[in-house]
């Protein structure tokens, strides 16, 4: 049985102050997650690795649209093994797996686009 | 630096992408003036997050039981009106800074248009199916289907400066 992760709701200031977001959290599997914090999270994680995929294929070059399915492949894999291996997270808590893979799915396949094109163009032409 | 970008072949794709930012900018702007330092917003934005976390939490309540179910689903109902209703208010005041972000993004097409029709700004790394490239290739002659269109390549580029929130 999956070990799950709380969601808490904190309607109230701790000790009459916000705790700040600490980057440590980012690997720690003890961290409780609020919804829209690891939502986020996972957005800008999707869009680096769109950066970084971007710059690669467009860089070696890699051609094809086969490319584009590594690319979502590769993209969900790394967002799936960050909050299911990393984190911890119990995805029920959260809406799911649908609802956590889909966090800037669609703004990362247009970074990753724009990316690869871009350096596609310059580099090699 | 000019003579730099110059010798790129597909140099126009990175004032594509510049032009795309700047408006990204500007439309961002002018949905703070409009939207997002007036007070009514902000009082509205915190109301309705106040109202969906409290929804949640008597849901989560009301999950595990207990008694008087019937007056706190009266509660949960009237929590949810007003998140309605205060949702519904948001998005009325969104409608006019959207409608002169609309006209910005309008002429600022047409701008690029005129600058860049006819051209490729970039080239593709893969050949895109059917319905893409009627954009892709939109007023681009001959047949290669790798060659991009400003159409693309902007709407790609205001789709993701739009959206990355």
């Amino acid at each position: 049985m999956k070990e799950g992760k709380s969601v808490k709701f904190n309607l109230q200031p701790q000790n009459g102050r916000i705790s700040p977001f600490k980057i440590s959290k980012l690997l720690d599997p003890e961290a409780s997650w609020d919804k829209d914090e690891l939502g986020d999270v996972l957005h800008w994680i999707r869009q680096g690795v769109a950066l970084v995929c971007g710059l690669l294929w467009g860089a070696v070059p890699f051609i094809g649209a086969i490319w584009i399915i590594l690319f979502l492949l590769l993209s969900s894999g790394i967002i799936y093994g960050y909050y299911s291996i990393i984190l911890k997270v119990d995805e029920e808590d959260f809406g799911g797996h649908g609802a956590l893979l889909q966090e800037g799915l669609f703004a990362s396949i247009t970074v990753f686009l724009l990316v690869w094109i871009l350096v596609y163009s310059l580099a090699h032409f | 630096m000019a003579s730099v970008l110059s010798s790129f072949k597909y140099a126009d794709s990175l004032a594509v992408l510049g032009i795309s930012i700047c408006t990204a900018f500007l439309c961002e702007g002018i949905s703070w003036i409009l939207i997002y330092r007036t007070s009514s917003y902000k009082s509205l934005r915190s109301s309705i997050d106040k109202a969906s976390k409290k929804l949640e939490i008597m849901k989560t309540g009301d999950n595990k039981g207990g008694s008087n179910k019937k007056s706190k689903t009266k509660k949960i109902d009237r929590v949810e009106t007003s998140l309605k209703e205060s949702s519904r208010d948001l998005s009325l005041s969104k409608f006019k800074s959207g409608a002169v972000v609309a006209l910005v993004l309008f002429v600022v097409f047409g701008l690029l248009n005129s600058l860049f029709e006819g051209k490729a700004v970039a080239k593709l790394p893969f050949s895109p199916a059917g319905f893409v490239q009627k954009m892709s290739h939109r007023g681009i002659s001959g047949n290669d289907p790798t060659d991009c269109s400003m159409a693309f390549l902007s709407k790609d580029q205001l789709i993701w400066f739009s959206r990355r929130y």
